[in-house]
């Protein structure tokens, strides 16, 4: 299975009539999308671009010109964006449309898309509970097959647990892989635009489109192999995915039954295949918690310094003075958990303070680079849960925001190190999905596909959500 | 009244010649309709990132080569977070960790003396847009945000207000012999803080205060000079220096506190995640040691040394680089070099005023020049002739022997012809004749004049001369 039945779905009027229908039912149920567009302008003219008339959802934190930008915040409610992602813009070069952005926790901040202060987003799976987050839009939205595809960003596992919570797959790419031009910055030291996808091979062809240098952002790099891939077999799989050396994490705690039986019979899965399993131990990742929420605040504390009301967003008109005007915006424009991380990051970054906190969180970052580089010297990949419980119902008092934030362990470290990590869906359990993910050295992102490929064959048919089809 | 001594450090922001701003590729251009020069990224508009430029990453390196510094092998930017409207991220992109440049020196001079001044750091930065004050509201203009500026710290290496000028004037030229800035202090291309405290003689640094608002290298003296006094008198009067920021006030001659409540700042530096440190090639390195140029201090000395030109033509000559190159070219060319000095700082200028035009823009060339400056050590034409031919040169755009040939203006140097012409004013001037036959000599310089009028001013006054004195046998 592919993009490729997708292909011009919106130019043909009883294929397009149907796909909306299909799409406005769905989406009348499970709120993925803050605004969308299913018209049947499907600029790309032919059939011969690899994504020609694709549509694809994208994350209401990425720039597409003429839509909002709203990054799920009052404070950007109104404001439409003046220029595309360049993830964006090379998609659509290659002739995929996108329809709509989907909805997120604000700023990217949260694990639930429940801190979106626009709209409410229900999973697939089960409308009672949450989607996950902050990609929970994206993810909902390819989990109930509105579009093949979704570009989601991920500072610390906002791609990858809402991926596991709807039964897609979710890449974090390598940090510099992807440009993040058009990126709304919540952490950028931490982030990459990412994609969520509803096969291996639609995140792979997504992934070879939007990865690569771009001279607007001087933080991407140049990926390898690039003019090799380019030769029309970019999904070309390492020789022996399935002899591959995984590591695997002993003694995890905090998991759920279903998440640790899941954990179990994964590894049991790649040995069956005849993959060599090593466990392996990582250390550093009791701190990753401490250390992301440090440096991800810190930087958060500047990046969202900007929204003032003066040039764009929101303004509260009641003020006099241009103090009380920024004071009063900021204030009635972002929602709490926005708030509590800028002052967590204007703490953390005082003079004085700054090796107690962002100095130590650095040293923290580079002991976990050197944790995976350790264990990336002897094995290929790293098998880990993404997240310890499945997706869970609105409002769950037993996970509040503290607790939330301490189950982000498995998805912080990937941000931390800038390697690639991608979670792909197993067997449902009690009807809900669970993801796992597959981590590997930078730019290994080939790798990661080759071997989630391996599992998604075995699956006989990726499980969706009641009232899934297929186009 | 005891011994005080003063130490003035200054903080110099220069505005860089970069074709483009900073971070973008906006025009970087003063003067434009407001907020012509921007787009989302020095607007700071969401999800936007910064792309430094090289351009100004040259520049930065050659001013801080110039200036002797160590330069960093791994230059990065931090970001100084502090609300302002002027500012549209509200964190400025500056350097604090790692700057291009530091622990420098540089020579200037004062009265003829080279004094040194130790620099502190030359670092790379942003700068904000403006704002415009109109009755109650203000007027936001983004223009110059994100265009490059270049901060440079010195040491608190000089004691007095004429220090101060003097250093400001030789670095004002220093950045415009490298052509990274245009140095115009009026306009705000080259801004100035002075940092200044006052001790007792061998007490070290005492409690600083910054001046703010000098937009003028004689407006640095006086309000340095001014703030010395200031902090002399009230330590006499067992006051405490207040650390504060003051202004200067051009209407009263006088520095006072700011007026704006300013709170303490934490401006929470840290290292900007949009931009990978930036680490110099050999061949970036090499670039900046070729485009680096005689610094216009030891020009001015050289000059001195090696031509004995002083005073004002040497400060002249010196100013500007394309006139110092153009003298020396001139030389090169054959001419000499005193010569050269003078008809560039008086016959040249006193052409190019009446043209308005530019030495760059005109049609004079060193070869010409120096073509000019030889037809009269030749005897050619004299110097009288050589001036119109010059003026000729320059609207007409020949060479000076073309000028000389077309309006026939060699110089009579044949004896025959000119004997012919003293025979005849002397018989016109029998009394004169007779004055200086009588051993009077007053009116010999009258009788040349004569004859150099019946030429038409072609003779050569000295061989004119001579030819009077043999016939008069005085």
């Amino acid at each position: 299975m592919s993009v490729d039945p997708w292909k011009g779905i919106l130019k043909d009027t009883q294929r397009h009539s149907a796909y909306l229908r299909y799409f406005e039912e769905w989406e009348a149920r499970i709120g993925s999308f803050l605004e969308y567009r299913l018209s049947q302008d499907d600029p790309s003219d032919s059939g011969r671009l690899p994504l020609g008339g694709v549509p694809f959802g994208v994350k209401d934190n990425i720039a597409v010109e003429g839509y909002h930008c709203t990054c799920g915040s009052k404070i950007l409610k109104d404001f439409t964006s003046p220029y595309s992602a360049t993830a964006v813009n090379r998609l659509k070069a290659a002739g995929a449309v996108p329809v709509g952005k989907c909805n997120l926790d604000e700023f990217g901040m949260g694990s639930s898309t429940d801190n979106s202060a626009l709209k409410k987003t229900h999973n697939p799976w089960d409308v009672s509970r949450v989607a996950g987050g902050s990609s929970g839009g994206s993810a909902a939205a390819v989990a109930a097959g509105l579009v093949p595809f979704a570009l989601g960003s991920d500072t610390g596992g906002s791609v990858r647990q809402p991926a596991a919570f709807c039964g897609v797959y979710g890449l974090k790419p390598t940090y510099g892989a992807v440009s993040r031009y058009g990126l709304v910055a919540y952490a950028s030291s931490l982030e990459v635009v990412g994609v969520l996808a509803d096969t291996v091979d639609t995140a792979r062809r997504v992934f070879d489109v939007i990865k690569g240098q771009d001279e607007l952002d001087q933080s991407s790099a140049l990926y390898p192999g690039l003019s090799r891939d380019r030769g029309g077999n970019p999904g070309a799989a390492p020789p022996a995915a399935s002899t591959a050396r995984i590591a695997v994490v002993e003694g995890l705690e905090g998991l759920s039954p279903e998440v640790e039986e899941t954990y179990r019979s994964s590894i049991d899965f790649y040995k069956a295949a005849g993959c060599e399993i090593q466990p392996v131990s990582l250390p550093s990742l009791d701190y990753a918690v401490a250390a992301y929420y440090t440096i991800a605040t810190a930087e958060a504390s500047a990046n969202l310094a900007r929204y003032t009301g003066i040039r764009y967003g929101y303004r509260d008109t009641g003020a006099v003075t241009m103090e009380e005007m920024v004071r009063s915006s900021r204030t009635k424009g972002f929602g709490d958990e926005v708030k509590l991380r800028i002052l967590l990051g204007t703490y953390v970054l005082r003079s004085g303070f700054q090796d107690q906190y962002y100095g130590r969180a650095q040293k923290i970052r580079t002991a976990i680079r050197n944790d995976f580089d350790r264990v990336f010297a002897a094995a290929d990949l790293l098998l880990m849960p993404v997240f310890p419980v499945q997706a869970f119902p609105h409002g769950d008092t037993s996970l509040d925001q503290f607790q939330q934030k301490l189950a982000d362990k498995f998805t912080v470290a990937a941000n931390l190190a800038g390697i690639p990590a991608l979670s792909f869906p197993t067997a449902p359990r009690n009807g809900l999905p669970v993801g796992m993910q597959l981590l590997g050295p930078v730019f290994s992102e080939q790798r990661l596909f080759a071997a989630a490929e391996i599992h998604e064959k075995s699956l006989g048919g990726i499980p969706r959500p009641h009232g899934f089809r297929s186009v | 009244m005891a011994e005080y001594q003063s130490f003035i450090g200054l903080e110099i922001h220069i505005q860089l010649l970069t074709a483009t701003k900073v971070f973008c590729g906006c025009r970087n251009r003063f003067g434009d309709e407001p907020n012509t020069n921007v787009c989302p990224v020095c607007l700071g508009y969401p999800g936007v990132l910064p792309a430094v430029n090289e351009q100004a990453l040259l520049f930065s390196y050659m001013v801080a080569r110039a200036l002797n510094c160590d330069l960093s092998k791994t230059a990065y930017f931090d970001r100084k977070n502090y609300f302002y409207p002027d500012m549209t991220k509200n964190y400025q992109i500056s350097q604090f960790h790692s700057p291009i440049g530091r622990n420098g020196w540089i020579e200037y001079e004062t009265g003829g003396e080279l004094k040194k001044v130790r620099i502190h750091d030359v670092h790379l930065e942003e700068d904000a847009g403006k704002s415009i004050h109109r009755g109650t509201a203000t007027l936001l203009d983004y223009n110059r945000a994100g265009t490059s500026l270049l901060e440079i710290v010195t040491e608190p290496d000089m004691e007095t207000g004429e220090d101060a000028e003097a250093f400001i004037q030789n670095f004002r030229r220093l950045v415009r012999y490298l052509g990274v800035c245009d140095g115009n202090m009026e306009e705000g291309s080259l801004r100035c803080d002075g940092n200044i405290s006052i001790n007792l003689k061998g007490k070290g640094l005492g409690t600083k205060t910054e001046v703010k608002n000098v937009n003028s290298s004689r407006f640095l003296k006086l309000s340095m000079n001014h703030e010395i006094g200031r902090q002399k008198r009230a330590l006499e009067k067992g006051e405490r220096i207040v650390q504060e920021t003051r202004l200067w006030n051009e209407a009263q001659s006088r520095t006072e506190p700011m007026r704006t409540k300013e709170s303490a700042h934490d401006y929470r530096y840290f290292p900007e995640p949009d931009m990978p440190p930036f680490r110099p090639s050999p061949a970036f390195i090499a670039d900046v040691d070729a485009r680096l140029v005689e610094l216009p201090v030891y020009r001015k000395r050289r000059y001195e040394a090696e031509y004995g030109i002083s005073g004002d033509q040497v400060q002249f000559l010196t100013e500007e680089k394309p006139v110092a190159d153009f003298f020396e070219s001139t030389v090169t060319a054959g001419a000499d070099p005193l010569q050269a000095a003078a008809w560039i700082c008086t016959d040249i200028q006193k052409n190019l005023n009446k043209l308005q035009i530019g030495l760059e823009e005109s049609s004079l060339t060193s070869l010409r020049l120096a073509a000019l400056i030889n037809l009269v050590k030749e005897g050619v034409i004299n110097r009288k002739k050589a001036e119109l031919t010059l003026s000729l040169m320059l609207e007409e755009d020949k060479d000076p022997d073309v000028i000389v040939r077309e309006q026939g203006w060699e110089q009579i140097s044949d004896s025959g012809a000119i004997e012919a012409l003293v025979t005849e004013v002397l018989q016109a001037n029998p009394k004169a004749v007779d004055q200086i036959r009588g051993g009077d000599m007053k009116p010999m310089g009258f009788l040349t004049g004569q004859v150099m009028k019946l030429s038409k001013g072609q003779a050569d006054p000295k061989l004119v001369q001579a030819v009077i004195s043999g016939k008069l046998g005085s």
